[in-house]
């Protein structure tokens, strides 16, 4: 299957799907005002991953920062992911600044909102918010 | 001015009042497609970088003519780089420097203001004196001069940026170098620059406007008072709000406390978007923002109209939000998370996440403006940490 891979800008986020290469990664931060028209490829392109999945597939998520709006649609894909961990081993890794209890909450909420395997992982940020 | 404000929470304080007066003041007093941004903190070159880009937006949009764009362009520039070269004047928490652009109908405003000390004061005041008894043409022999003869200090020697700012604007410098203590003065800068309408016209040396230039002191003295990070009165798109954003990522070290504040930031101004831009271009495309700095707490200030008719279901779900529990809260987030049918604009989602991660009540104002329209100001604060 073809990967998928989205450039971060300054408001979307890096999107790095290769099934051959193993990676899943959404890096980088996610402020679109409309994101459900930004998400929408994403959503299908899981659609059509869940038909010829991985037999192990990891998902990594190390966002910085999410407007709400994005939340909801991250959602939707963690529900997406949610039934391709049916047809794979799935694991969502969760990684989140050390600083940043509310991103750490958002992904335990979501985690209790589906069956997928999470784990959370936490990093030390010295980026200073340089840009 | 205090009564004419329809104050709905009952949970408010003094500051709060206060900041929402003067969005509305300040949000009136600029009238159709016309700007107001001022900055006021440290100045990074990352910090200028963005002031840069937050005016090009707006400049961009406003003035048509290439050569006009790059005069605004230039004397931004130079008028960043004074502040920068006088950062290392300041000698108290007084020292914080500020930028301002304005447009006011075909006419652009910049205004710089920065401590200098007393004896920066004594050789600079002789110089913007010197340069505004000139007329063009003297002018542009004394740029040549200065070229020719490299008078140059580090500090800026003869002024070629003064000259150079003097020619583009082909308007008087006006300035004000006000008291702060024995040692230091604050320096206000202004330059006015002629928009299209009369740009081919002889621009005749006009005596400074010394009303203008106080405006803006008195601005800056009432966001002193506020301790105002940043004061943004204009349109809020796409390009408007990275710009903003950028310039507090800059302003602010990370800690938990930014994040908060730039995630709550994020949501107030893209809700002044959601609520404006299909307006037509007068005051009701526009909004208001600003973010203070009080005691312990961040302080969130936003301003805008809205329809009349939609007052009541914004009270309402904001009462209902500040009523909430914070289980509440999280069950209330988990169901729009679970709701499919939830268009993607009025979940509030934004609202509950604002309560969430600023611990606090959100406070809002309404003030009718006529049948159709309403001002609403909309406040959340955040505790800093440790």
């Amino acid at each position: 299957m073809r990967p998928l891979i989205l450039e971060a800008t300054e408001d979307t986020p890096l999107i790095y799907f290769h099934p051959e290469e193993g990676k899943f990664l959404i890096e980088k931060s996610s402020l679109p005002e409309n994101a459900v028209e930004y998400y929408a490829p994403v959503i299908n392109w899981l659609k059509e991953y869940h038909s010829t999945p991985n037999a192990i597939t990891t998902f990594d998520f190390s966002l910085e920062y999410l407007n709400t709006a994005s939340s909801k649609q991250i959602f939707e894909v963690i529900m997406m992911i949610n039934k391709i961990s049916e047809v794979s081993d799935v694991t969502i890794r969760w990684h989140y600044d050390a600083i940043d209890e509310d991103m750490m909450g958002l992904g335990k909420r979501f985690s209790h909102l589906v069956n997928a395997k999470f784990e959370f992982i936490e990093y030390e940020n010295n980026d200073d918010f340089e840009i | 001015m205090g009564d004419i404000f329809d104050f709905m929470e009952n949970e408010f304080d003094k500051i709060n009042i206060n900041l929402v007066e003067l969005a509305y003041k300040l949000f009136t007093r600029v009238k159709d497609s016309d700007f107001e941004y001022i900055y006021r903190g440290g100045f990074s070159q990352n910090i200028s970088k963005k002031l840069i880009s937050l005016a090009e937006t707006n400049v961009k949009k406003s003035a048509g003519r290439t050569a006009l764009k790059n005069k605004i362009y230039f004397v931004m520039v130079e008028g960043l780089q004074n502040i920068t070269k006088h950062e290392d004047d300041k000698n108290d928490e007084k020292g914080s420097g500020m930028f301002a652009i304005q447009k006011q109908k075909d006419k652009f405003y910049i205004t710089t203001g920065n401590v200098i000390t007393k004896e920066n004061e004594k050789t600079l005041k002789p110089k913007l004196d010197q340069i505004n008894i000139l007329e063009r043409d003297q002018l542009n022999k004394l740029k040549k001069e200065v070229l020719v003869g490299g008078e140059l200090s580090d500090k800026g020697g003869a002024g070629l940026g003064l000259i150079e700012m003097a020619r583009k604007s082909g308007k008087k410098l006006v300035y004000d170098f006000t008291d702060l203590n024995e040692k230091a003065s604050f320096f206000y800068f202004r330059t006015e620059i002629q928009g299209e309408r009369s740009l081919y016209q002889e621009s005749a040396p006009s005596i400074g406007k010394a009303e203008s230039i106080e405006d803006v002191k008195e601005l800056h003295q009432r966001l002193d008072e506020e301790n105002i990070l940043i004061n943004f009165n204009g349109k809020f798109n796409r390009e408007n709000i990275l710009s903003i954003l950028g310039v507090i990522k800059g302003q602010m070290s990370v800690s938990s406390t930014s994040k908060k504040v730039y995630n709550i930031m994020v949501e107030m101004l893209q809700n002044i978007s959601k609520h404006t831009n299909n307006h037509e271009e007068t005051i009701k495309n526009r909004g208001i923002f600003f973010l203070s700095k009080k005691g312990d707490r961040f302080i969130l200030t936003s301003g805008n109209y809205i329809n009349a008719e939609d007052i009541e279901i914004l009270k309402g779900k904001i009462n209902d939000i500040n009523a909430m529990s914070d289980s509440e809260l999280y069950d209330q987030y988990n169901n729009i998370l679970l709701d499919i049918t939830a268009s993607d604009k009025k979940t509030g989602l934004g609202l509950i996440d604002i309560r969430i991660k600023s611990n606090n009540k959100i406070v809002y104002y309404f003030k009718e403006i006529d049948n159709n329209f309403a001002f609403f100001a909309m406040q959340a604060s955040v505790k800093i940490k440790e």
